[in-house]
């Protein structure tokens, strides 16, 4: 299978802990600059706090006076989705009469984050559990929330495929444009850090209390972060007078259907997925500039991506941007997609941050140092629990 | 494109399997056993052990049992026991997730501390453990993926399941729609709607909230359009809202509606479709998310059986419709949520 055309990007946005635009991103990330911290906005009684990458104070949440109404995951796909159209030059008045789809991934944004409801609904005592706070996770799916806050009439789906929804979103997204089903689409994925997930992660024991350093023989773990990426698909008739971003050339997903938890240790989802998505492109390994790999910092990925890296695209630059941006779970895949198009324009991309020392059973280094690249495309890889495997590859656009 | 639907498979309040949902469609009742304390609707997973080793299961919960059972039933129904699954899609519809694990997970660290927090809770409380069980346990090893839309996440995952199929990325798609109950859950419905909770469900009083608490899983095995369709076909799948753009509808169409008791996602309805050429089935399996899944497994049987069945006794609906043969006459699923979102999904024969 082959996409007849590639698909166009015509608006990105991005909010993560490296800065809340793509622009401020890109300036920390190129200056090396990185804030990893314990959490500030939860407490939690573990003897040693994994480090997280939390969004500046800095943030304005669209809907500030709403916070109760919507869950902070939903209004970071919020301000994601409003950077992405205004780069498009979308606003919500003439998006009006248009099939507009919403695909969105995420992986805390579904999850019923309810810690206080169901504390005092197991207590016996004689308060009354909060019903508002389950009133807003049932407000708060975050493609519906895109979708009904800009009154848009199309597809609205969200992914739940863990690690890689926004990656997956993305590469449905575009689908859905080649079967005719919108013009644009909304597409990425989004997600906060919460109580919850910090106290899951930090449970299966592959959390850092140091800044992550992916790929690194002394990498301790992962440090997660939030954050949102969104990207503008639109049809080719839409498109045609606008310069793009970049193009959509190809997207492949696949299940190692080997561990809940750990990938396959060949990789063997993940190369699939690759190869699915180079045959869609009709490109040859060869053909890729440069790769954003998943990258997380913790053992298994690390090492079964570097094979990877080493069997498929030997010699390739790549690097994990997890280390500004720390693992932001549903939101990843949209983020990184959004880092490595802008990568793609600009010729270049950041230093690994975290990576000091290689590991002898890493085959494959990430680059150390800023690192100009040549070529015109560019992958980005996502994996998941679950054994999800999904990879986008990006082309080159004019602006 | 439109797909084939090549087997089916469910467990419901009904029973276990597509026997089970026909005897329930042809005598309208549910089983007093598989009816909870809180009268809610509870899905049987015994049958579970004829396809997976008891070992197996040991660390899969109640959702993945549900799930697991019924894409086993698809895959025998559809006969690809044996089949190579190399190129079998998993596409799994929920509203929820697994709710029971993910309380499990709170007990953990609430009870104990957050330094006891439970990895084996947390890893399967992961909205798409259950996919990848299935993937697992199937070695299905083609793209796998979990969506969660609310009401809407039938007709969202069907969308992408189509999309698989009409691209040629796999050669078939195991589908699912699962939800779960819980103590939780019926605590929280109490506190929303009263005693609209006792029931029973009167899908056709649309004014009236009457919906009780239901959960199962059901598969449907898809192919791409083929001369062999054994339950028809789903001809498309469209999406959008009422209220921005209204749904047109031709009354020589007939509707499986799904309307379950909640007034408010109930009051779309009688704005679009007549029900005079409508029915609804939720009084056979309860009130829950991704029960669009299972009004997409009633007209697939019905479809099989050339049958549309009577709407169980307690729909109150004024003008029943009669068990009556399906002739030429298109049949379709419709799904409203509460802000006039809508799912509608063509099939033919």
């Amino acid at each position: 299978m082959f996409y007849p055309e590639p698909t166009a990007i015509t608006g990105l946005g991005c909010i993560s802990a490296a800065g809340l635009d793509l622009d401020t991103a890109l300036v920390n990330m190129f200056a090396g600059k990185r804030n990893p911290q314990p959490p500030t906005k939860f407490t939690t009684e573990h003897q040693v706090a994994s480090l997280v990458l939390e969004l500046s104070d800095e943030l304005k949440l669209p809907l500030d006076e709403e916070e109760e109404i919507y869950s902070r995951t939903c209004q970071l796909a919020l301000v994601a989705a409003q950077q992405a159209l205004t780069d498009a030059g979308w606003d919500s008045e003439s998006l009006r009469g248009k099939r507009v789809g919403v695909c969105l991934g995420t992986t805390v944004g579904c999850a019923l984050n309810c810690d206080d409801f169901y504390r005092t609904y197991k207590d016996e005592g004689d308060d009354v559990p909060d019903m508002g706070i389950m009133s807003r996770f049932l407000r708060s799916n975050p493609a519906a929330v895109v979708a009904q806050q800009l009154k848009l009439d199309g597809p609205v789906q969200t992914v739940v495929n863990a690690c890689s929804s926004g990656t997956d979103a993305i590469g449905i997204g575009a689908g859905w444009l080649r079967a005719g089903a919108c013009d644009i689409v909304i597409a990425g994925g989004t997600d906060e850090l919460l109580r919850l997930t910090y106290s899951g992660f930090s449970s299966l024991m592959i959390t850092a209390p140091e800044p992550c350093k992916p790929f690194d023989v002394n990498r301790k773990g992962l440090n997660l972060g939030e954050g949102a990426g969104v990207v503008i698909l639109e049809s080719a008739e839409l498109s045609k007078a606008k310069q793009k971003r970049g193009y959509l050339r190809g997207y492949g997903s696949a299940c190692d259907a080997y561990h809940l938890t750990a990938p396959h240790p060949e990789g063997t989802g993940l190369k699939r997925a690759i190869f699915e998505a180079l045959a869609a492109a009709q490109l040859n390994a060869t053909d890729i500039a440069f790769i954003n790999a998943h990258g997380t910092g913790t053992p298994d990925n690390d090492r079964v991506e570097s094979r990877v890296m080493k069997a498929v695209f030997p010699g390739k630059p790549f690097g994990s941007t997890k280390g500004f941006t720390g693992h932001t779970l549903g939101a990843a895949g949209g983020i990184e997609a959004v880092f490595t198009i802008a990568c793609l324009q600009r010729g270049e991309i950041p230093a690994s941050i975290g990576f000091s020392t290689a590991d002898p059973e890493c085959p494959a280094e990430p680059v150390k140092v800023n690192t100009a690249i040549s070529g015109s495309n560019a992958l980005s890889e996502s994996l998941a629990f679950g054994g999800n495997n999904a990879v986008l590859i990006f082309a080159k656009g004019e602006c | 494109m439109r797909m084939a639907i090549q087997g089916v498979g469910i467990t419901g309040a009904f029973g276990t399997g597509v026997d089970a949902l026909r005897t329930a469609l042809q005598t309208g009742q549910v089983p007093a056993e598989n009816k909870t304390a809180e009268n809610g609707y509870q899905a049987p997973v015994d049958k579970l052990v004829d396809f997976i080793p008891k070992r197996a299961l040991r660390r899969i919960d109640h959702f993945s049992k549900m799930t697991l059972l019924s894409a086993s039933l698809a895959i025998q129904d559809a006969k690809l026991e044996t089949a190579d699954r190399s190129r079998m899609g998993v596409v799994i519809a929920t509203g929820y997730g697994t709710l029971q694990t993910t309380f499990k997970f709170l007990d953990s660290y609430l009870d104990y501390g957050y330094a006891c927090s439970s990895p084996t809770h947390f890893s399967n409380s992961v909205h798409n453990a259950a996919a990848a069980h299935v993937s697992m346990q199937m070695q299905a090893t083609a793209p796998s993926l979990t969506v969660t839309q609310f009401e809407m996440s039938v007709a969202s995952a069907l969308l992408s399941a189509q999309q698989w199929l009409a691209e040629g990325r796999v050669d078939q798609v195991l589908f699912g729609a699962v939800d779960e109950s819980c103590e939780v859950l019926h605590y929280c419905r109490n506190q929303f709607f009263g005693a609209g909770e006792q029931g029973p469900i009167q899908p056709f009083a649309f004014d009236k909230q009457s919906a009780v608490a239901g959960e199962g899983a059901t598969f449907l095995l898809l192919t791409a359009d083929s001369e062999a369709a054994p339950y028809g076909f789903i001809d498309s799948v469209q999406m959008g809202n009422h209220t921005v753009s209204p749904l047109q509808l031709s009354n020589d169409e007939l509707f499986i509606i799904g309307a379950d008791g909640h007034r408010q996602c109930s009051s779309w309805y009688p704005q679009a479709v007549s029900d005079s050429n409508a029915v609804a089935y939720a009084p056979l399996y309860g009130s829950f998310l991704a029960a669009a899944g299972f009004d997409l497994a009633v007209a697939a049987v019905s479809q099989r059986d050339e049958t549309i069945y009577l709407c169980p006794e307690s729909s109150g609906s004024v003008g029943l419709l009669p068990t009556q043969k399906l002739t030429s006459q298109p049949l379709s699923c419709l799904k409203f949520d509460g802000g006039g979102n809508y799912g509608l999904i063509r099939l033919s024969r």
